[in-house]
């Protein structure tokens, strides 16, 4: 008798716990199956505040409850691949175009035909068949050392591996995405060959072995390692603005300088917004989607993180202002994603870490 | 018992604990079928270019970090026990703290405190004018990983040999004083023989987070299996690669489980009564006694008082910035998630402990092992597996929904008991681990006397057992708790709709390249970590005396 008494017990409490733990979570969730329900599900890989604000907002003036989901790229596009149809998501916001075209590439985006949109975000920050939108854009410049290296002495990321820098260049690991799309935008502009060429050379002239992120790459220049560090413009900004005094300190003594002026342009990516094909609430997601287009969220989404704005109506951000206007490489940037592979294979090869 | 009996009693604890186990076996099923896969053209790409680099690496961060906390968990835990000296008191528990840091949030402090604008370089080039060379204050080297591993997974080796030297050793070792063997002498001739079936569960425990841990090796850019794994998953989109690698990992784990167990195997420590003599330690003399005190303050310094202090004061830098009112709903969140998969853990220990120690057979052997299986599945392939189950539950329901007319329908995927399901998952090892050895401790003779008096299995485990392994259980239970508090990647990757935990929250801003941001998380998951240990310290100390 006591024998079933206890698996009783203990059955009722497994029960009664996982029922605790998804009551918890109901008020938000339990109406997610349903058709026509007013919400919106995103999954996220970027974490602002800002953001929160901006989905506020949103509710306050379509009630629509934006419900989220953040974390890493990666592990939400590998979410959707093992989700497949059935994921609950309506949106993915990511950064990087290349992962945008690989969600695309596995099926799990729909295009959305939007004159918003369209008249809202420029065409070469769209995908061709609208099945992704960017929102920001950012660009890999070369920063350099104020006191060490005079601006007229840079021009090109391909001069970069050339001997005048030998030793004297930082860039972080390879596994790392920004590295990834800028080798696979040199596939396009200059060849596969060409590109290995560079990242070999480049990998020649590294003061050493590629470690940390961004940020550590500008600390180094200042630090001496190096003179000069391949880094993403807003990085820049966020440590002109950290509360930090070091960090300011640090970025106070780098200049930014945006390459390839006079030939293919600086490499430029995003960070954009995509409809799930499986998606429930279609009506809900395109008016987010174009919420975050217009020049009120766009002002905030972009400047929080200083990345400039798709909405070419938005200015940037005065610190962004103040580096001047640039040349950008002239790709669709779904190259990004096509040669992303290729990109990969040849940082192995070469051996960039 | 005849036969009959056996069979009847069968019946309860083998159905739950069967139950268990499949969930266990699920996800290492889903590996080992993709090992015998036929290989495609990633797989040479691999082999020739990445393979070699990420197996060295590896090799070299397990035996490096395997020898330094053995020697310093192995050597702190003997001078704890056997010497007295200034605050020994303190340190005994005070040198598991170390275990309250993540080692991922370690190395993120550590290479705050370290790299050019940290507070070392920058005190000495503005007080002093001095510019260092950066390559002394390197941290994200392999060696670098080697020393983040070793500070903060060396409380595992402590921990388990401190506890077998106080309550096992005093015979061996007060005999042999007096048969006048010297103290360098007991240690090597006697302590280490003895207690080396704990120093090798401690070390099986720092070799299996080693090789599990993606946090550190990740933000240091340090290419091992772990970020193999994950850069062709994810970077390769070679799911079919990614679980290639995974198991290689995975028999490399039950490997090391396998040695363990066959090394404990042959021997078996049970206590022949309930009180067990605890050594008394032995005041220290002269310089000795300050240099022991030196060593132990030392490490302590530099495994929690250092990384504790700067993340303090990072948390002040930025509180207002991160203190909302969200942030409640952090600790909320990840207080709940751990407590409801501890105690699920615990219940399935138990009953897995209780039922494979009853009945001795070669299937609760293999029960027994398979258990401890969980812990030695990469994350990812956790991951993959348990989204793949709740896709074709959610599937059922949606058809059972569909045909009873109903217009709403309940979709697990987006609750907790996805994420819940797999913690058990990847923690039922560690629970079972510290309530069998419980049980192992003391023995059968109790519960076959109260089987003889008369009461029943289920009667003897509710009124005898558990009471007799009460600090097992406790100490199940924080260890489970702390992990889960800690635990990244499922997390990650499993997370319902606007839900984070602290460790995910630290983690994020962490990868926003904002690590002042990220100390207030981690300095909560720290205090709660240690105020745990500390509590446990207390109960099993009371309990002990």
């Amino acid at each position: 008798m006591n024998k079933k008494y206890a698996a009783l017990g203990i059955s009722a409490a497994l029960t009664t716990s996982l029922l605790a733990a998804c009551a918890s979570t109901d008020e938000t969730t339990s109406n997610e199956g349903s058709d026509d329900s007013n919400v919106v599900n995103v999954y996220s890989s970027r974490h602002y505040d800002v953001d929160q604000q901006l989905y506020k907002q949103f509710e306050e003036e379509t009630g629509i409850k934006v419900n989220v989901v953040e974390g890493k790229s990666d592990e939400l596009l590998e979410r959707l691949n093992t989700e497949g149809e059935s994921t609950e998501a309506d949106l993915f916001i990511t950064a990087d175009a290349g992962n945008l075209y690989q969600a695309k590439e596995a099926g799990h985006l729909q295009a959305v035909d939007s004159d918003e949109l369209e008249s809202n975000i420029p065409a070469k920050y769209r995908d061709t068949d609208n099945e992704w939108f960017g929102l920001t854009k950012r660009a890999r410049v070369i920063v350099y050392s104020k006191d060490r290296v005079k601006p007229e002495e840079l021009s090109t990321y391909e001069a970069l591996t050339e001997e005048q820098w030998n030793g004297k260049v930082l860039v972080r690991p390879s596994e790392n995405m920004y590295n990834i799309s800028l080798l696979a935008s040199f596939i396009e502009v200059n060849g596969v060959d060409e590109a290995k060429e560079w990242a070999k050379g480049l990998v020649n002239n590294m003061a050493r072995d590629p470690q940390g992120n961004d940020r550590d790459q500008a600390k180094a220049v200042v630090a001496g390692e190096g003179d000069v560090a391949i880094m993403n413009t807003y990085y820049m900004g966020l440590m002109l603005n950290s509360e930090d005094e070091e960090e300011k300190k640090v970025a106070e003594e780098l200049g930014v300088f945006f390459p390839n002026q006079d030939t293919t342009g600086t490499h430029v990516n995003i960070s954009g917004i995509a409809m799930t094909k499986a998606s429930k609430n279609t009506e809900n997601a395109q008016k987010l989607m174009e919420f975050m287009s217009e020049p009120s969220a766009q002002e905030k989404f972009a400047s929080v993180n200083y990345e400039y704005p798709v909405n070419e109506s938005v200015e940037p951000n005065e610190l962004l202002q103040s580096w001047g206007e640039f040349k950008e490489q002239d790709i669709n940037l779904s190259v990004l994603g096509e040669n992303q592979q290729e990109a990969i294979r040849i940082f192995n090869e070469v051996g960039w870490k | 018992m005849n036969w009959h009996a056996v069979k009847r009693q069968l019946n309860g604890w083998a159905i739950l604990s069967f139950l268990a186990i499949l969930l266990i076996v699920l996800p290492g099923v889903v590996v080992l079928v993709e090992l015998f896969a036929p290989v495609n053209e990633n797989w040479q790409h691999i082999q020739e270019y990445l393979l070699p680099r990420y197996v060295r690496n590896t090799l070299f961060i397990m035996l490096a970090t395997g020898l330094l906390t053995t020697v310093i968990g192995t050597s702190l835990a003997w001078f704890v026990t056997v010497y007295d000296f200034p605050f020994r008191r303190f340190f005994k528990w005070a040198l598991i703290l170390p275990l309250a840091i993540p080692p991922y949030i370690g190395a993120y402090t550590y290479h705050g405190i370290l790299n050019y604008t940290g507070v070392i370089q920058t005190t000495l080039r503005n007080q002093f004018g001095i510019t260092v060379d950066q390559s002394y204050f390197n941290i994200m080297s392999i060696q670098g990983t080697v020393f983040i591993f070793t500070l903060f997974l060396y409380p595992y080796i402590y921990t388990i040999t401190r506890a077998f030297l106080h309550n096992q050793s005093s015979s061996m070792i007060e005999n042999a004083r007096i048969l006048g063997r010297g103290s360098w002498d007991i240690f090597f001739t006697v302590v280490i023989p003895i207690s080396r079936v704990a120093i090798i569960g401690g070390v099986s425990l720092v070799l299996m987070e080693v090789l599990n841990d993606y946090g550190v090796v990740k933000y240091f850019g340090i290419q091992t299996f772990s970020t193999a794994i994950f850069s062709t998953w994810f970077g390769m989109k070679d799911t079919s690669s990614a679980l290639k690698l995974a198991g290689t990992l995975m028999i490399l784990v039950i490997a090391i489980l396998t040695m363990e167990r066959l090394v404990r195997g042959r021997k078996q420590f049970s206590y022949a009564s309930t009180k067990v003599k605890p050594l008394k330690p032995r005041p220290l003399q002269g310089w000795h006694r300050y240099a022991v005190f030196a060593y132990v303050s030392i490490v302590f310094a530099i495994a929690f008082v250092i990384p504790f202090t700067q993340l303090t004061a990072w948390t002040f830098l930025t509180f207002d910035t991160v203190f909302t009112e969200e942030f409640w709903q952090l600790v909320w969140n990840t207080v709940r998630v751990a407590f409801i998969a501890t105690v699920i853990i615990l219940l399935f220990a138990l009953i897995i402990a209780n039922y494979t120690r009853l009945f001795p057979s070669n299937m609760t052997r293999v029960i027994s092992k398979v258990t401890t299986l969980g812990y030695s599945i990469p994350g990812a392939a956790i991951a993959i597996a348990v989204i793949t189950l709740f896709l074709w539950l959610d599937d059922k329901v949606l058809d059972m929904a569909k045909a009873l007319d109903l217009s709403q329908t309940f979709v697990f995927r987006t609750t907790l008991i996805m994420l819940i399901f797999a913690y058990v998952i990847r923690f039922l090892a560690i629970g079972y681990n510290s309530i069998e050895s419980g049980f192992e401790k003391v023995g059968k003779s109790f519960t076959e006397a109260s089987r003889m008096l008369g009461w029943n299995t289920v009667q003897t485990f509710f009124r005898v057992d558990i009471p007799m392994i009460k600090g097992a259980i406790m100490s199940a239970f924080i260890l489970v708790f702390i992990d889960i508090m800690k635990e990244l990647p499922l997390t990650l990757f499993l997370q319902p709709f606007n839900f984070s935990t602290l460790a995910t929250q630290a983690f994020k801003y962490v990868s926003d390249e904002k690590i002042h941001e990220a100390a207030l998380a981690s300095i909560v998951i720290v205090l709660m970590s240690g105020l745990l240990i500390f509590v446990s310290h207390k109960v099993l100390d009371k309990e002990a005396d």
